[in-house]
């Protein structure tokens, strides 16, 4: 029955070959059909329903809750807490709302005598083995059995037995166990096998002696472990970095967005005291549902730890030592006044957001220099940059649930971007959904069809003289979602080129409708689609070929320049939250704020604009990056014309409009035109073959400077490397 | 009329025992009070202590604080701090033996060179802190170890 996804799978195929339609459990498709519909009544209320609706889900719709500890909308139906029974008239026994499909007529009973005696004693059986540890429990105060005993429960005890006692696992550093206080919900291993998509936890005994683990000692090895921190009703599994820190009515709760990787997840930032204590997922269906990943809910230590608190200057020895704002600014200023504009450079990082991006552009135009470099690589031969629909995810995220066919070429989702891979796996799981993949043969957490490595592959795809262009010819909405360091090698405008070939044949062949995008790119970092939407140039050729004098280097740390590439008196201005890479190598440093310390605009790899909220303030005297700019401006004597966020929004909006539409997709088209200027390009592809960054588990931690930083982040890849037991802890209880 | 003659004596006195116009004003702005009385002892810091018995218990016995001690201008900053331990006892009326005529017993516990009180100053005792530091901050490595 816990195996329940994979078998009903199964059946879902043979059926589907029969002819027939599956209409069981599946709530994420739904069959509309508004002639057929059901009535029914809950507590005599009468509403119409589709039929194949569950009773609990029927009972929703007019706004009745049932209690529930093993029903999850993202998860399979699994029916074995119990808690969800309701009477129905006329019905000898009460049933299980969670997995019982309505029929015509029927009057649910949610709060009959019947039902709340059904509760009631079901929330006995499961109290009568759940330790009474809610002061010390790091889930009290949002905790499901907590709250639904005081709802549902019983007022006293009949309780005289010894309670079950279960061993604790150990399932790696993030996850924390007290495997006593397990109700059997399941949640955590539907969640592992249907989203995560690993067969690490299940369940070994049964009846009393049932427990939830992994069977041999090992980590719970997925990228979006986390949430089956969320996912558990009571406190069994609980954030081992978190744990005893703060409870949830102490902590202030900031919406915000999370930089760390291109998807943009939508988080809530928690802190206590100016201090960050944890980072959960906001629900947002078309980026992340309800899931984050890993390196997004873990790696807030990093954003304590390696701070940029106050301005430095390298003194007569070569050392940095702290200094003033006044000095560190008039120094900067003097730097860029005593240059020419064309001797002045810029290197944009993959965490900042729109409004520094704009500052400092602007500054630097006022300077008289258009050297403004972003550190990701983007083709720019054929129309390049210029059509925004080169470089966007056109397709969004929510557009895989849609495709019948996905061609991944030389990316690992699963790492670059886990709530992207996710849908993809939702995707495969439910609909039918075929992947194929051309580059390094990674563990996707699905089948795919793996198309080989090379180059070769690509170039026979694109012309039409590969097997798997008949799967291709067949599809009816196909995607092609390539990588963004595959764009970044050498022959990056040639594979941009057959790409774009691939996308364009299969679209013609399909059929498919007008608005149906075919070809995406998926980035990697935050910053790079409003980078790229501001008129930055993508890749440091720029600066490579013509070193500046000047070089300002905003949250620039993949180590693309170093003091090699530069002449030998060029003056480095580095602006950041984290003494990374960049600060090591700059002559000033200019603390800035992180994603959790200022408002700023980030745009995902949809082309998708949100923004972060101020959570804590920046440590120190750091300052937002765009006051920074603005203050460099005046000394400069190129005042920026912008005293207030609002008015650096506005500039956004006059440059890019997108940019200040939150919450919303900008559609960017004109791929034929893109196409057609892609054919100008005569580079060829060259033979090695694609090999996306992050292959394992292992690169997927530490990519950026908040994660290096972080500690978390560093047990994470030292349990994957060493095994979980390499960084246990003594725990407390 | 004897009283009254012994009053504006006392008034002459204590207008004229300051050592003319400018130390009667400095007594008077410095102290706020012009009373004179009996010079019992003065420290090795220049603290100078007075008796006066017709004055009500309390007010009987005084200080005229140095104008320099510890290093500090303490010509019109001074404090309660400025008297030293062995003066203390006899000003606060612990007992009537100055230690003029009975020096204290030499103790390794008391003072060489007495110390006004730091609080309020930079250079008052601060408590280390015995909480974590809620941000580590980058401390950048020593030039040339590279």
């Amino acid at each position: 029955m816990l195996r329940l996804p994979a078998v009903s799978r199964a059946l879902a195929g043979a059926a589907h070959s029969k002819g027939s339609i599956s209409t069981t459990n599946n709530v994420w498709t739904s069959v509309r059909a508004s002639s057929n519909m059901v009535e029914v009544f809950v507590d005599g209320k009468p509403v119409m329903v589709e039929p194949g609706t569950t009773v609990l889900q029927a009972c929703a719709q007019v706004g009745v809750q049932i209690p529930r500890f093993c029903y999850h909308d993202r998860l399979s139906v699994a029916g074995n807490c119990r808690m969800c029974l309701v009477e129905i008239e006329r019905a000898p026994k009460p049933v299980a709302a969670c997995a019982m499909p309505v029929m015509k007529g029927w009057n649910i009973l949610t709060n009959s005598e019947k039902t709340r005696k059904a509760r009631e004693g079901v929330m006995e059986f499961l109290l009568s083995n759940h330790p009474l540890d809610c002061p010390i429990c790091d889930q009290g105060g949002e905790c499901d059995l907590q709250d639904q005993s005081m709802m549902f429960g019983a007022d006293r005890s009949r309780f005289t037995e010894d309670k079950r006692a279960v061993e604790d696992k150990n399932i790696g550093p993030l996850i924390k166990t007290i495997m006593t206080r397990c109700i059997h919900c399941t949640r955590c291993v539907r969640f592992a096998s249907e989203v995560a998509g690993v067969e690490d936890l299940g369940t070994t005994g049964r009846g009393n002696t049932m427990q939830i683990g992994t069977y041999v000692e090992k980590m719970f090895m997925s990228e979006l472990s986390g949430n089956v921190i969320d996912l558990c009703p009571v406190g069994a599994l609980t954030s081992k970095p978190y744990a005893f820190t703060s409870r949830p009515w102490e902590t202030r709760k900031t919406e915000s967005i999370d930089v760390l990787d291109a998807v943009g997840s939508n988080i809530v930032v928690s802190t206590r005291g100016g201090e960050v204590m944890r980072i959960l997922p906001r629900l947002n269906e078309d980026v992340n549902e309800e899931w984050i990943s890993d390196k997004t809910r873990f790696s807030y230590d990093g954003l304590k730890r390696q701070r940029l608190t106050q301005p430095m200057v390298k003194d007569a020895s070569g050392q940095l030592v702290a200094t003033s704002w006044e000095d560190v600014l008039t120094r900067v200023a003097g730097a860029l006044q005593g240059v020419q504009g064309s001797e002045v450079g810029a290197i944009a990082g993959g965490m900042v957001d729109a409004e520094a991006l704009v500052a400092l552009k602007d500054l630097l135009n006022r300077l008289d220099s258009e050297t403004l470099c972003t550190e990701e690589v983007f083709p720019m031969t054929g129309s390049g940059t210029d059509l925004r629909s080169n470089y966007l995810l056109n397709s969004r995220i929510t557009g895989i649930e849609e495709c019948d066919l996905l061609l991944l070429i030389g990316t690992n989702p699963r790492y670059e971007a886990p709530l992207f891979n996710s849908r993809v796996r939702k995707s495969w799981l439910h609909n039918e959904l075929e992947v194929a993949m051309v580059g390094h043969k990674v563990d996707l957490s699905y089948s795919y069809n793996h198309l080989g490595e090379t180059t070769q592959v690509l170039q026979e795809i694109a012309d039409g003289t590969h097997p798997f262009c008949k799967v291709l010819a067949q599809a009816k909405k196909p995607i092609v979602v390539v990588g963004s360091s595959s764009l970044q090698r050498d022959d990056g405008a040639a594979i941009l080129k057959a790409v774009s070939t691939i996308a364009q044949n299969s679209r013609a062949i399909s059929g498919v409708e007008e608005g149906w995008k075919v070809l995406n790119v998926l980035h990697r970092v935050a910053s790079q689609v409003a980078a790229l939407d501001l008129g930055y140039k993508p890749g440091v050729d720029a600066i490579r070929k013509n070193p500046p004098k000047v070089l300002f280097l905003l949250g620039a740390d993949a180590d693309c320049i170093t003091r090699a590439d530069l002449p030998k008196d060029s003056f480095i201005i580095y602006q950041g939250h984290h003494g990374d890479v960049g600060a090591l190598m700059a002559d000033v440093i200019m603390p800035g704020a992180a994603y959790t310390e200022k408002t700023g605009t980030y745009v995902n790899t949809e082309g998708r604009a949100q923004q972060t909220r101020v959570a804590v303030t920046a440590p120190g005297i750091a300052r937002e990056d765009w006051k920074i700019l603005r203050a460099i401006s005046e000394l400069a004597g190129v005042t920026l014309p912008y005293d207030t966020l609002d008015e650096v929004r506005r500039r956004l909006e006059e440059v890019s409009p997108n940019l200040v539409r939150y919450d919303d997709v900008e559609e960017a088209n004109y791929f034929k035109q893109a196409h057609e200027l892609s054919k100008a390009v005569n580079q060829s592809l060259l033979a090695a073959p694609i090999v996306p960054p992050q292959l394992t588990v292992k690169d997927f931690y530490m990519t950026d400077p908040i994660s290096r930083a972080s500690q978390t982040m560093a047990k994470c890849v030292k349990a994957v490397t060493e095994g979980a037991a390499a960084v246990d802890e003594p725990s407390i209880c | 009329m004897a009283e009254y003659a012994n009053v504006v004596r006392r008034a002459v006195g204590q207008l004229g025992g300051h050592g003319g116009v400018k130390g009667f004003l400095l007594q008077l702005f410095r102290v706020n009070d012009i009373k004179t009385g009996a010079l019992v002892g003065v420290d090795k810091y220049g603290n100078k202590y007075y008796e006066d018995n017709r004055n009500f218990f309390g007010r009987h016995r005084w200080v005229i604080y140095t104008t320099e001690m510890n290093g500090k201008k303490t010509l019109w900053e001074v404090d309660g701090s400025m008297v030293p331990a062995e003066w203390h006892r006899w000003l606060h009326c612990m007992t009537d033996n100055p230690p003029t005529t009975h020096p204290p017993e030499p103790k390794k516990f008391l003072a060489q060179v007495h110390q006004i009180n730091l609080s309020g100053t930079s250079n008052c005792y601060v408590p280390y802190s015995t909480t974590r530091k809620k941000i580590h901050e980058w401390v950048p490595p020593k030039a040339g170890e590279k």
